[in-house]
């Protein structure tokens, strides 16, 4: 694959690919080698810098901050991963419809992505969990809805341009039913358009599931969650400041990485930007 | 133009009736009965009627749909559930020209510095300046507001004591809010106007217009900036909208009493006419801005012009 050739060659998109696969395998990883869970508290140990017991450093209830900021980790890959995996699967095959059969069903689908893409991301989240609470099924469910309307319109494009082709004529004049030329042709050619679209999409879902929980309507303590954790170091500011710091720190370079990543792959797969 | 106008609107009609289902629908699915928590319990069932009645409440879905466009298209958006009697257009009237106002002061400040960065790295393609630049605008896009804001409260207000940590009312007050709001918006700005203008750079009328002798100063202001200020006025509504929706958590952490601070308090008390209306606000303010800068590229290309 031309691709993936391309993508061997540039150290930048290497680098984040390399930081987030870290950040991900610290994520799953730490939670099993640190002594305590994220929940126990340690009232004797309260509000210690970082030591070589607790590298990171302990909060305000003597809970282990690297396990938290591990975990946290662990929550908002997950979180994101279910949200961008759903608005994939849901924009790719509402597009993919949409483009492939036109008419009514493409029009009516193009109305609904317009009033959902109306909506200012950050407003519709707070709609979600904020008049139907902030569960972990409602963040994601919001998440989905917010990303999902974004997808299926690149997709639709892509499955549009599809239709006139000669590829998809011969398959039809062959017998080809809609179901197949839709599975075995139009979706393989979407699928590119899609990921690409998907590994963009990462930082700003967890952009936004941060910036959910650090207004306090995201997940809930005391589930950790960076945005969670930053909220609670920020009274301590003045005293302690490495509690907002570090978990600060780790979210900006979680969303660097993913965002270079994510253009990177794009830069990589997108058959109209190869060979520029 | 004027015809435009009238389609554009028009076109904006079926997305307008959309957002307010979706928002209408989002508040029936709220949990809790509006009559208890209105009037609080009520125990003779008559009384219950009239309450019930009285919101409305007692008519079918649809009926109650259209009850709600109309009270909408006054500007009505019902009643507090947490202040009794209080309407949430006059909670919000106090709150959204601070949000409103810090925005457009970002966006005003990130538009007169990120132009001319942008335009200087474009100059300067490969350049300490440029890698600088472009450093910045990763970041500026990668860090989200409330992370910048953490930094510069421990620089400016914890070790060097200039600028006081929170509050409301004095200029200097103002200062950090504005810089975590302008910071994004720049960084897309900046990014934007250095890909046009780089775009621009390469076109054939910028060489015929440097060889019949006018002065590179010239070629850059009136050839280079004036295309590339298409897609910057595309990024300006777009970087508008993110100083708006920035100045949300930006309130909540330098504790100023908009918008962001209004919502997230109405989220904590159940308060839910007020999320609604925050909502449609912010959307309804978001489409005119999509309309805004649509209209302005008409007036910045000439080879658009609709009819």
């Amino acid at each position: 694959m031309s691709g993936l050739r391309a993508l061997r060659k540039d150290r930048a998109t290497l680098a984040a690919l390399a930081t987030v696969a870290l950040l991900l395998a610290a994520a799953i990883v730490v939670p099993y080698t640190t002594p305590v869970p994220y929940d126990v508290q340690d009232l004797s140990r309260t509000l210690e810098g970082p030591t070589a017991a607790h590298w990171f450093g302990t909060d305000q209830f003597g809970r282990d901050l690297l396990t938290r900021v591990a975990y946290g980790g662990r929550i908002s890959f997950a979180i994101s991963g279910t949200a961008v995996l759903a608005h994939t699967v849901i924009g790719t095959t509402g597009g993919m419809l949409a483009g492939y059969l036109g008419g009514t069903a493409d029009s009516v689908l193009m109305r609904v992505t317009d009033v959902f893409l109306a909506f200012p991301p950050i407003l519709f989240l707070i709609l979600i969990t904020g008049v139907l609470g902030p569960s972990l099924i409602n963040i994601i469910i919001a998440l989905s809805i917010v990303g999902w309307a974004g997808m299926a319109r690149q997709v639709r494009a892509e499955a549009l341009s599809l239709r006139g082709q000669e590829f998809i004529d011969a398959a039809r004049a062959l017998g080809a039913t809609d179901r197949r030329i839709v599975v075995r042709h139009v979706l393989i050619n979407v699928l590119t358009v899609a990921l690409v679209r998907a590994s963009l999409d990462i930082g700003p879902v967890i952009l936004s599931e941060a910036t959910l929980s650090f207004l306090g309507i995201g997940i809930q303590p005391p589930m950790p969650s960076w945005g969670v954790m930053i909220a609670e170091g920020l009274p301590r500011l003045r005293s302690e400041p490495y509690l907002a710091l570090i978990p600060s720190v780790v979210l900006s370079l979680a969303i660097l990485a993913l965002t270079s990543a994510g253009e990177g792959i794009a830069e990589a797969l997108d058959p109209r930007s190869r060979g520029r | 133009m004027a015809r435009y106008l009238v389609y554009r609107v028009a076109g904006m009609l079926p997305i307008v009736i959309g957002v307010t289902l979706v928002v209408f629908v989002v508040g029936r699915l709220a949990p809790g009965d509006p009559v208890q928590i209105l009037f609080g319990d009520i125990s003779n069932p008559v009384v219950e009627a009239r309450a019930r009645a009285q919101l409305g409440l007692d008519q079918p879905l649809p009926v109650q749909y259209v009850r709600y466009l109309g009270s909408l298209a006054r500007l009505d958006f019902g009643t507090s559930y947490v202040y009794r009697g209080v309407r949430v257009s006059a909670m919000i009237g106090a709150a959204l020209p601070v949000s409103l106002g810090l925005g457009v002061l970002a966006l005003l400040l990130a538009v007169l510095a990120g132009i001319p960065l942008g335009l200087a790295a474009a100059l300067r393609r490969g350049s300490a300046l440029d890698q600088g630049v472009r450093l910045l605008t990763l970041l500026g896009v990668a860090v989200p507001f409330f992370v910048v804001a953490i930094g510069l409260v421990l620089l400016f207000s914890l070790r060097l004591r200039w600028l006081p940590v929170s509050g409301w009312g004095t200029p200097a007050h103002l200062v950090l809010p504005v810089v975590v709001l302008m910071l994004r918006p720049m960084a897309y700005i900046t990014r934007i106007t250095r890909l046009g203008v780089l775009q621009a750079l390469g076109q054939d009328y910028i060489r015929t217009a440097r060889a019949k002798g006018l002065p590179v100063a010239a070629v850059t202001v009136r050839h280079a900036l004036r295309n590339a200020a298409i897609t910057i006025t595309t990024t300006v509504g777009l970087a508008l909208s993110l100083a708006f929706t920035g100045a949300f958590v930006t309130e909540i952490i330098f504790g100023i009493p908009g918008m962001g601070r209004a919502t997230v308090t109405a989220v904590f008390q159940r308060d839910y006419p007020v999320i609604q209306a925050v909502v449609l606000l912010y959307t309804a303010l978001f489409l005119l801005l999509n309309l805004a800068m649509d209209l302005a590229y008409a007036a910045l290309d000439p080879r658009i012009r609709y009819t």
